[in-house]
């Protein structure tokens, strides 16, 4: 199962490098394969591209890579909701294109405000998911604010178990219960 | 009331059908799926005078007995004779069928429109009276009569009082219902007079009772989707928000002489235990940790607290004293322990414990350091402790459903109290009331 994430990986920072701008390095002598520069007009950041969609059909959707496949994420705002892994509150690699999108929208958005609301799955108990839950929306609070979004933007409310997405007991329920909603609550794109 | 009765060796389940015509819909039923093997026989003859009544008094005190799983009531169509007082007492037809204790009793309407009650218990071997009394009650409280001589009874026979006459908190959810899913709602024990005490479309949790049995203490996200700690009368419905900081505000529990709640907020940023003084609203800091802090419990002597706390890794309950704020660690067995209460007496501490996966009801012996799992179930949580000690009620699941269960602290008796609609949790059994 677990050797499913190195490929997702890969597929992803291709993903994220393709999307990014490449800015020619500082002449390093020590890079043998140091591109030819080919022409010397000035460099221009490259406006940012479609997100490059990598084919994910043969990547199974399990339980296990719920909060990590690519399928879940578009790298725009228009998706909403972050997925975490079983006792984690890491931001998952496959959603940073997405959360950028939303920083960038919030910081160009001014009026624009975000609720950031925290859930776990059904296990364990209540209160005690409360907390785990208001660590994921941390997390993501703490992303977009790295990415220069003003803390005013932001509001995070954590609901443990309480308002869980999939109503089911099993294994991939909870992988969609596991999770952080990012809701507009002014200015939504 | 119907009772339908039905034996096995090792099990004794006792399935009480509706009995409140009138406000049927939501109520409990009780099913007891495991009675100590030597459970006291003891034989409730049907009271005199009860045809016509609005409620079996005897029926309501052989469930209540049974219920205890510490007695074992006889078959009504068993017995020899039904005697209804002293004077038609034949000890001789109860010795010949292994019973300890009988129950006699009569109702008879008065012109008052109330009832008077009268009940006897006698001791079989010894053939003597235990107990004789007389109540006079309104029709309206004859439940509450039943429970009182339940409690009686049960004193008298095991030394403990009885918790019959006590009431569970409990949080409904109704994923049906668009408008309120989430209701507060409180019952007797025996899971009867169910009464609605807050409907929400938001979250309702964590509901706990003031040591006087008086009012309620909850979390509840109505206002925008945001938790707030309410502190709520029960019997005007008056209620004030005592806690709407920025984060969590969750987890209250009332302070035994009932002045403070100790509660978790995350104001700081990361969770933490706070004490609220609910006359002056002073706010003290419990602990300082950049783990998580959460879920205090009082102990009886008001002087310290247990709470889960994850500064170890995963959760483990700790207990604080409130006076130095210095911490210790009490839980140390497996990875995972939370949600802790208490006995009355502050002997044992009872709390979720994970195994395999499972979550189940553990109970520690603070005294002699064991620690024993009480339940089979596996998705255990809100162990909450009867005011007597014997049992604790916890929420669980059965087939996907949430359902409230009661084990007791030797986990020799279980019984369901499944839920006629919507999921059942986060039970918190009331003080003596």
């Amino acid at each position: 199962m677990r050797s499913f994430l190195n490929p997702l990986f890969a597929l992803m920072l291709a993903a994220v490098l393709a999307a990014c701008s490449s800015t020619p390095a500082e002449d390093d002598s020590s890079a043998t394969t140091a591109p030819e520069p080919t022409d010397t007009s000035p460099v221009t950041p490259v406006e940012p591209a479609e997100p490059v969609k990598p084919d994910t059909s043969s990547i199974p959707l399990t339980a296990d890579n719920f909060y990590n496949h690519p399928s879940n994420y578009d790298g725009t705002t228009d998706t909403r909701v972050i997925y975490f892994a079983f006792d984690s509150n890491t931001v998952p690699a496959a959603a940073f294109e997405t959360l950028r999108a939303h920083a960038t929208y919030l910081k160009n958005n001014s009026n624009a405000k975000v609720r950031l609301e925290g859930h776990a799955d059904e296990r364990g108990t209540r209160e005690y998911n409360v907390a785990l839950s208001e660590r994921r929306s941390q997390a993501v609070e703490k992303f977009l604010r790295v990415q220069g979004v003003s803390s005013s933007q932001i509001e995070v409310v954590s609901y443990g178990e309480e308002k869980p997405a999939a109503s089911g007991h099993s294994e991939m329920d909870w992988a969609k219960n596991r999770r952080v909603e990012i809701n507009y609550t002014a200015g939504t794109p | 009331m119907k009772l339908m009765k039905h034996r096995s060796i090792q099990a004794v389940m006792v399935m009480l059908a509706m009995l409140w015509a009138g406000s049927a819909s939501a109520e409990l039923l009780i099913r007891v799926t495991e009675g100590r093997v030597d459970a006291v026989p003891i034989a409730v003859v049907p009271f005199a005078g009860a045809q016509g009544a609005p409620e079996d008094v005897s029926q309501i005190v052989e469930a209540d007995l049974h219920r205890s799983g510490q007695f074992k009531p006889l078959p009504a169509e068993d017995m020899l004779s039904r005697p209804s007082n002293e004077s038609e007492m034949i000890y001789r037809d109860f010795r010949v069928l292994g019973m300890e204790y009988v129950v006699t009793g009569s109702m008879k309407a008065l012109e008052s429109g109330g009832y008077e009650v009268k009940y006897a218990l006698f001791d079989v071997s010894r053939q003597v009276k235990l107990l004789e009394e007389s109540y006079r009650p309104p029709a309206s409280q004859l439940r509450d009569v039943a429970h009182a001589i339940s409690d009686r009874i049960y004193e008298q026979l095991t030394g403990i009082p009885g918790a019959f006459s006590t009431k569970i908190l409990y949080v409904t959810y109704n994923r049906n219902d668009g408008k309120n899913p989430y209701q507060l709602q409180y019952a007797d024990a025996d899971g009867h007079r169910v009464t609605t005490i807050l409907r929400s479309k938001e979250p309702i949790m964590s509901p706990t009772w003031s040591p006087d049995g008086r009012k309620v203490a909850y979390v509840s996200f109505e206002n925008k989707g945001l938790p707030s700690i309410y502190v709520h009368e029960l019997a005007t419905t008056q209620r004030e928000r005592v806690s709407s900081f920025k984060g969590i505000n969750g987890a209250p529990d009332w302070s035994p002489d009932g002045q403070k709640l100790a509660l978790t907020l995350s104001r700081d940023g990361n969770p933490e235990i706070y004490m609220l003084d609910l006359n002056t609203k002073a706010l003290t800091r419990l602990t300082q940790h950049y783990g998580i802090d959460t879920e205090p419990r009082w102990l009886p002597d008001g002087k310290s607290l247990v709470f889960t706390s994850s500064r170890s890794g995963g959760p483990q309950i700790y207990k604080l004293n409130i006076n130095d704020k210095s911490v210790r660690r009490v839980s140390f067995q497996g990875a995972y322990n939370a949600r802790s209460d208490v006995t009355p007496d502050g002997r044992y501490l009872v709390y979720v414990h994970r195994r395999n996966g499972s979550f189940n009801v553990g109970v520690q012996d603070l005294q002699r350091g064991t620690f024993n799992i009480v339940t089979r179930t596996d998705m255990d949580e809100s162990p909450s402790v009867a005011p007597n000690g014997s049992m604790v009620i916890y929420g669980t699941q059965d087939g996907g459903t949430g359902v409230l269960q009661a084990v007791s602290i030797d986990g020799r008796v279980k019984v369901e109290l499944p839920s006629k609609e919507g999921e059942v949790r986060e039970p918190a059994w009331s003080p003596f009331l």
